[in-house]
């Protein structure tokens, strides 16, 4: 999960890093003071999202009148369609060079790596592309914390002298801290702005990991909680994560209730392959309560873009007769209030399914009106079979 | 022998009195694993379904010295010392069926098992099953068959499908080895995909890959090396970037972790490739077997 560059800051602030002095605002007014207090600013959207600068989301600002102005064109523009809700207002800095420095996880090596480069200010793919030779790699061992010494052995291998080789190294070992301190997985300088000034973290970008937030009470007590890495979810995005089950919207018609979060992926692509189009991925798997059950098929029944819903169970621990019994009682439920059931096709096996069979079956029986729609194969059926039929019946009744 | 496990490896299990521990480890001995006891540090001397529990690992170990397998059931926050803990022991396959650990954790087990060649299956996986023999997790029996065929994936559903589909074209598994779902976890394909190489009762292999993280790739060099024919199946080609599907590692960061990417990873290494489930027993066959 990604922090805010504003949050990102206080940490570094917190470790010695320098960073400008910024005032975050939330409103234009706010804007125009802290420009009274800065002079000359920048005034920088704060988004979860990168390629800030390219969206527009950088201005600056002479006067407290501009910063004002300025603030409220922010206030109002999407960065990558997510909307702004604050803006870090700093001094204006005039930077005479820019350094890029970072500290990540190696997902080839399994080790932390510290990334420099003499070239900041652009993205460390185009650097990597435009000037391969300028950039270091350090890798530090699992377990170790690195001596002041490596700071400057990278500060020196990006080719800085004199007093900017021990500042900068001295960034770097901080920076290092800071990863190890909060489980990071990405903290980011870019640039590095060398002013006439000193140094300081232009902007910063720091991902946490968010298995390991439980234990940074301190994080907490600064409103940092687990978020979505991307900014802003849809409605039906939000409810799921309230309800405690991962689900993401796509463009299509087919609602997926497809078991495990593995299968779900794979549910995806075999309804694209078989011609339809699927309306949401989701992981309906490990056994959910009675309850979620309900609130996962009543989100596909209630999209008014799905027209069918493919389903899946691979049960063999947790009981199919469990499961069928959740799916019957909220579908009756539903058909009750006057709602529609729109077509369902399913395949359910596992512990229990013969006993799961026939309480469809006698559900059928009692509410033929209801439960036309609905079909659930065993383990006889090749999945892929009916994925097919649930395409088919989804194109239909879309028409 | 089948890889990992068969009905002789002596196995523990850690977390043995919690809920999920103990439900499973039921499970696992009417499957007929064969389980000598557990740990659940504090709660030394009870039983649970007739197994002794241990307050630590090395008691159970000065108790039942040929152990060498454990699984883990304790909550994320718990998992890297009671991983360490097994290490530390002399165990030599561990299964990790515990999700969301903590990646800076994963890097000291992943390292540690590295050192003292231990394979660390997950967080996040199923477990293993030689079906016939035994299973150490939480895979449910019914969708596997015996037979010849090794299978690697990182999801728990799909090992389910994969094993379905083998057993519905009347082929059959040798060992189902599920190595997690987590961003980062304590083995990669390389090691499993050896020991099937090496197993005498294992003649292809299927692998099962999904987005997210760069292990398709790095199996990649070592298929090139395989004498024994290799089918892969990877999802998540329409998956939107940046969105985490389910599973922690699920994820297009960026340019990493692209489902295209991974097949093109596969295929150059002399891998076949199905599209869909139904394309696997076709591609056995095409590869002899």
């Amino acid at each position: 999960m990604r922090l805010y560059e504003f949050e990102a800051k206080i940490l570094m602030e917190k470790n010695k890093i320098p960073v400008p002095q910024g005032i975050l605002i939330k409103t234009p007014e706010e804007a125009r003071k802290a420009a009274e207090d800065l002079g000359k600013v920048a005034l920088k959207a704060q988004a979860l999202v990168g390629g800030r600068a390219k969206a527009g989301g950088i201005l600056f600002a002479d006067t407290p009148e501009e910063a004002e102005k300025k603030a409220e064109t922010l206030l109002n523009t999407k960065i990558s369609g997510y909307g702004v809700h604050s803006v870090l207002v700093e001094e204006f800095m005039d930077i005479k060079k820019e350094v890029y420095l970072s500290v990540t996880i190696d997902r080839i090596r399994h080790q932390p790596v510290i990334i420099a480069s003499s070239e900041g200010g652009i993205d460390i793919e185009e650097i990597s592309k435009k000037y391969p030779e300028k950039v270091v790699k350090y890798h530090i061992a699992v377990g170790e914390k690195p001596d002041p010494y490596v700071g400057r052995e990278i500060a020196r291998q990006i080719g800085l002298k004199g007093k900017a080789l021990t500042t900068v190294g001295a960034v770097i070992t901080r920076m290092y801290d800071l990863f190890l301190k909060y489980d990071g997985k990405l903290l980011e300088i870019n640039p590095l702005a060398v002013t006439d000034a000193g140094f300081f973290a232009g902007d910063a970008v720091f991902n946490l990991d968010e298995d390991a937030l439980y234990r940074h009470p301190d994080l907490k007590e600064m409103g940092i909680t687990v978020r979505h890495e991307l900014g802003e979810l849809t409605e039906r995005e939000k409810k799921a994560q309230e309800y405690g089950f991962p689900y993401v919207d796509l463009d299509g018609y087919i609602g997926v209730f497809p078991g495990g979060a593995g299968f779900g992926i794979a549910a995806v692509d075999l309804i694209k392959q078989f011609g339809g189009e699927p309306a949401n991925f989701m992981d309906s798997g490990g056994g959910p309560t009675v309850e979620n059950m309900e609130r996962m098929v009543g989100l596909l029944m209630d999209n008014p873009k799905v027209t069918g819903i493919f389903g899946a169970r691979f049960g063999g621990i947790s009981r199919c007769d469990l499961w069928a019994e959740a799916v019957i009682g909220y579908l009756k439920k539903r058909a009750g209030e006057g709602k529609e059931i729109k077509p369902m096709i399913m395949r359910m096996t596992g512990h229990m399914e013969k006993e799961g069979q026939e309480l469809f079956e006698n559900a059928k029986k009692e509410h033929p009106e209801w439960f036309e729609n609905v079909k659930v194969y065993g383990i006889e059926t090749p999945i892929e079979d009916v994925v097919k039929e649930a395409v088919k019946a989804a194109k239909e009744r879309r028409g | 022998m089948a890889v990992l496990i068969d009905e002789k490896t002596e196995c523990i299990v850690q977390g043995i009195t919690g809920k999920q521990g103990s439900f499973h480890t039921k499970l696992m001995l009417e499957y007929g694993t064969n389980i000598v006891g557990g740990c659940t540090p504090g709660k030394g001397g009870q039983d649970v379904h007739g197994l002794p529990v241990y307050d630590t690992v090395r008691e159970c170990m000065e108790t039942h010295p040929n152990a060498t397998c454990t699984s883990i059931w304790v909550p994320a926050a718990f998992t890297k010392d009671a991983v360490l803990e097994a290490i530390d022991a002399g165990l030599k396959t561990i299964v990790i069926i515990t999700e969301r650990i903590p990646i800076h954790d994963m890097l000291v087990i992943r390292k540690k098992a590295q050192e003292k060649k231990v394979n660390v299956l997950g967080g996040n996986t199923p477990g293993v099953i030689s079906p016939g023999k035994a299973k150490v997790g939480m895979l449910p029996k019914s969708a596997f068959a015996g037979g010849r065929i090794g299978t690697v994936s990182r999801s728990g559903s799909i090992t389910y499908y994969l094993a379905n589909t083998l057993a519905l074209s009347g082929m059959g598994a040798s060992t189902c080895v599920g190595i997690g779902g987590d961003p980062l976890i304590g083995t990669g394909y390389e090691p499993i995909l050896e020991l099937f190489e090496k197993d005498p009762e294992t003649d292809a292999v299927l692998l099962a890959g999904e987005i997210g993280g760069v292990y398709e790739e790095m199996a990649s060099d070592f298929i090139k090396k395989m004498k024994k024919p290799v089918v892969g199946y990877i999802t998540g080609l329409h998956a939107p970037k940046g969105k985490r599907m389910g599973h922690a590692g699920a994820i297009i960061e960026g340019e990493m972790g692209t489902a295209e990417s991974k097949v093109f990873a596969l295929k150059e290494a002399g891998a076949s490739v199905a599209a869909k489930l139904s394309d696997i027993p076709k591609l056995l066959k095409e590869r002899g077997v």
